[in-house]
């Protein structure tokens, strides 16, 4: 390995302290689960590296009606909570139980598609990033944080350090679709948060994993099931809008073809199951 | 290039090791602490030959940098035979031919000792779960399911006789 | 006289069992030597090139670097797998010399004392390559102005001079013209990694009295060591080869691949070598079943037999044949299933691509044989309107009937086979089906 210093660093200052001092050299990592296969390969050989274990960013606390995730809370611990029903669904999908004890909400930001799981459901809950750099903190709108393919607004000196989940009442769902039942790279990821009154949907985010550079909303479907009672019509509606507006792509999980086709069959049962007789699943706000 | 000490705890002994920075901790218990039952099978997390308990929770060593376990428990394989005879899950495993080849082995058991430490009478569902980082190229998986499920009935009864 | 057994009936414990459970059974990485010496491999980074130079000059400079092995070192560096059962040409390199032929292919061996060294030297390797058209697809290869992968020539693996191989019973054009229907498919396969959960892999150690102590994981310990012998050319009795624990194989180590380079290079060094495939080269370079294309050709009477069978066969031998050869050797005895078929036809081509070398997995060359003869057979049923079971029955061998390779069947038991599997499934089979067995049909003037 081509290592020289692999710095762990005890807080938060200490740890933007290490990447005001090298710079964009520094390979930043929290749970190594996506840097370590990288590095074992060969693919990347950094010369200083950071993790962020020890940095105190691993609590979990509800604030008022917001949930605070930070960067490095495991990904099983978010299955510990019910605070966000969605949340616990999203990371039961994801990985496996190794790698769910090691793999960190805030990484699973950065993980490249087809993964981000845990990432697609944050983007339907509309959560929010803060960003921690040398002049403090700064709040942004995860639909607003990836700008394209592995690349975001996380400036060179910043940090990513929380996540925060507004709790709030709505019908929520997430389904993952891959080759295997489990701990598999999605073929494409749904999840679907829903605002209802009366029997109406007032509000939509849909947001769709492994169907573009990175997590996405489907606005056109979203349009199509707003004002709806989650009619047949409707959720077909939206399903056909979703597979025409996804950026789906080919890899060696699967075609664009299929994976475009999928986005429609999935983002059609995730709005079929909310549409149950019994009326959609309220979830939130426990 | 300098060096570093890790202190942590290996199968309840302290050990030191001098490892360049960010040597795995699957490297370091192969190469320099024998602890070979860890395997090496795709050093990408993907398959579970490597998985270790680090404070009682399952992880892939492969893909955590030794400095990250200092101060912290390990347990491999090793850890979890007895110096006479063998624990009940590898009896199990044993009786029910949940193996083939072998190099599977070592990581489901870890696996399945840490799912019955947590769990003491977990459903298939929850077992077959709980195995979902763990590949295994040659039974199927089946008599891996069976030996674990043998062993949590084996344990009840033991505890019934308690 | 009454024997009494001790083994048979019994459950007899696996030997190497409390090995496994207990993980005390050493696998080949994990053993190590003082002084031992890791290998890591150059390799080519394109499908198809020539390779007109290497630049090691800054590999060398990295710290644990130790000597880099080239074509230039090892003693005899073509050679064929198959060569020990004289199958011929000699057409696989050891070490790449003027021309790579698919991604992957080794290049130089860089040893160093880690296996990080080994890594960084061998990223540190400049390749001068100039990229040839490449070729992926078989019938493609086969056009005439595709690009010649072989270094002999053209892209078909000989067969005794025949460019095929071929199986010719009876008269197949006569056999269509008196059929009612003629029923045809082609049948498509992609190669399959054998992806045991132990990688190929061996350590290779000097002795004091001269000879070379191999470990190794390889399926195929005779194999492995006559090849090493040919290709360091040493006589086999200064090679000691040590196997014990495979962990997985299906086929993916019987080719003889990292025992020669990693005992030249204890050779060359008087240190222990050890070479050991990391999971992404098991994935890429190390060989796969083979890709198929079957085409099929059946005459077929209106009440179900089948009365003529053409079979079109081609295997993607990807860049090298390694045992490719052997496999369509068995497909060809058993491409016309196991049926009657007065009238056969079979040309199976092993074709070279620039695609990964493809070699032994479970069964290779007759289960893909299956594969098509049974979907086709389902086919025929359709066309003709009978069960798939009628029209197995129909077409079953016996014993003593002569195979389209001039071979007379012997344990012919698909007729017991399918009535057990009738039983099992609760499927009621007409009486005639019931009663028929694999029995010697009646002598006919001639035999069959």
């Amino acid at each position: 390995m081509t290592v020289t210093s692999y710095f762990l660093p005890d807080s938060v200052p200490e740890a933007l302290g290490l990447l005001e001092t090298h710079g964009s050299s520094l390979l930043v990592m929290a749970g190594g689960t996506v840097a370590m296969p990288l590095i074992n390969e060969g693919i990347s050989l950094p010369g200083v590296v950071m993790g962020l274990r020890r940095a105190g960013l691993d609590r979990i606390e509800r604030v008022g009606a917001e949930l605070r995730i930070g960067a490095t809370v495991t990904l099983t611990r978010l299955l510990d909570q019910d605070t966000v029903p969605m949340l616990r669904q999203a990371a039961g999908r994801t990985a496996s139980w190794s790698i769910r004890n090691m793999g960190t909400v805030g990484g699973n930001l950065f993980t490249p598609p087809p993964g981000g799981d845990v990432a697609v459901a944050l983007l339907a809950l509309d959560a929010r990033v803060t960003l921690t750099g040398p002049r403090g903190d700064r709040t942004v709108p995860l639909s607003e944080f990836w700008t394209g393919f592995m690349t975001s607004d996380l400036r060179p000196d910043e940090l990513l350090t929380s996540i925060t989940v507004p709790i709030e009442p709505g019908a929520t769902t997430f389904v993952k679709f891959g080759r295997k039942h489990a701990n598999t790279p999605a073929v494409v990821t749904v999840a679907v948060h829903l605002a209802v009154q009366g029997g109406t949907v007032t509000g939509a985010r849909i947001a769709l994993g492994a169907a573009g550079p990175h997590p996405m909303r489907a606005p056109g479907a979203e349009a199509a099931i707003t004002g709806s009672a989650l009619e047949p019509e409707a959720v077909g509606e939206a399903a056909a809008a979703a597979a025409r507006e996804c950026q789906a792509f080919t890899d060696g999980v699967a075609s664009e073809w299929y994976r475009r086709r999928m986005v429609g069959v999935f983002v059609l049962r995730a709005l079929t199951e909310l549409a149950q007789p019994a009326g959609p699943a309220i979830g939130g706000g426990a | 290039m300098d060096k570093v000490i890790v202190t942590f705890e290996l199968a309840g002994r302290d050990v030191d090791v001098m490892v360049s920075p960010m040597t795995t901790l699957q490297s370091v218990l192969r190469n320099q602490l024998g602890h070979t039952a860890v395997k090496d099978g795709c050093r990408q997390g993907g398959c579970g030959s490597c998985t270790v308990l680090v404070d009682g929770e399952p992880m892939m060593s492969c893909l955590l940098p030794v400095e990250d376990v200092a101060g912290r428990s390990v347990i491999t394989l090793e850890g979890i035979t007895p110096t006479d005879g063998l624990h009940p899950i590898q009896q199990a495993f044993l009786d029910a031919n949940g193996y083939q080849c072998g190099y599977c082995t070592p990581g489901m058991i870890v696996v399945a000792k840490a799912l019955l430490d947590h769990n003491p009478s977990p459903s298939r569902d929850e077992v077959v779960d709980a195995l979902s980082g763990n590949v295994c190229r040659c039974t199927g998986y089946l008599p891996i399911i069976e030996a674990i499920e043998s062993a949590v009935r084996a344990a009840g009864q033991q505890e019934a006789r308690a | 006289m009454t024997t009494e057994l001790h083994v048979v009936g019994q459950s007899v414990a696996r030997s190497d069992g409390v090995g496994s459970v207990t993980g005390r059974s050493l696998f080949t990485a994990d053993r190590s030597f003082p002084g031992m010496l890791h290998l890591k491999m150059v390799r080519s980074p394109v499908h198809h090139a020539l390779l007109k130079g290497v630049d090691l000059s800054e590999a060398e400079k990295v710290r644990g670097f130790v000597r880099a092995l080239t074509h230039a070192d090892v003693p005899h560096n073509v050679y064929t797998i198959l060569g020990l059962i004289g199958v011929e040409p000699e057409e696989e390199f050891v070490l790449a010399v003027d021309r790579v032929r698919y991604k992957g292919e080794p290049i130089v061996a860089i040893l160093a004392e880690t296996e990080a060294a080994a890594m960084e030297a061998v990223s540190k390797v400049r390749l001068d390559l100039e990229e040839l058209p490449a070729v992926f697809d078989v019938e493609e290869a086969l056009q005439p102005g595709a690009p010649v992968v072989t270094h002999w020539g053209n892209n078909t693996f000989m067969f005794e001079g025949h460019n095929c191989r071929r199986v010719r019973y009876g008269d197949v054009e006569q056999g269509f013209a008196e059929a009612d229907h003629i029923v045809e498919g082609v049948y498509s396969t992609s190669p399959i990694e054998q992806a045991p959960l132990e990688t190929t892999g061996c350590i290779a150690l000097p002795e004091a009295n001269g000879r070379y102590t191999v470990y190794t994981n390889t399926q195929a310990l005779y194999f492995s060591l006559d090849n090493t012998s040919i290709i360091l050319q040493v006589p086999g009795n200064r090679l000691h080869f040590i196997g014990g624990m495979v962990g997985g194989g299906f086929g993916g180590k019987v080719d003889v691949i990292v025992e020669p380079l990693a005992t030249l290079g204890a050779m060359k060094t008087n240190r222990p070598v050890r070479y050991v495939y990391s999971r992404s080269e098991e994935m890429q370079v190390s060989s796969t079943r083979s890709a198929w294309k079957i085409r099929v050709k059946d005459g077929v009477t209106s009440d179900g037999r089948i009365i003529a069978r053409k079979v079109t066969s081609y295997a993607d031998s990807g860049a090298y044949s390694r045992q490719t050869p052997y496999a369509l050797t068995k497909h060809a005895a058993n491409a016309a299933g196991p049926y009657a078929i007065p009238n056969v036809w079979i040309d199976a081509y092993c074709v070279y691509t620039n695609r990964t070398p493809t070699s032994a997995m479970r069964g290779f060359g007759v289960t893909m044989a299956s594969f098509a003869i049974e979907v086709q057979m389902d086919r025929i049923a359709e066309r003709v309107g009978v069960d798939p079971w009628t029209i197995r029955f129909l077409n079953a061998y016996r014993n003593g009937d002569i195979k389209p390779h001039r071979k007379p069947a012997e344990d012919a038991t698909l007729i017991e086979t399918m009535q057990a599997a009738a039983v099992l499934v609760g499927h009621d089979l007409p009486e005639a089906f019931k009663a028929m067995t694999s029995d010697p049909r009646p002598t006919q003037e001639g035999g069959r």
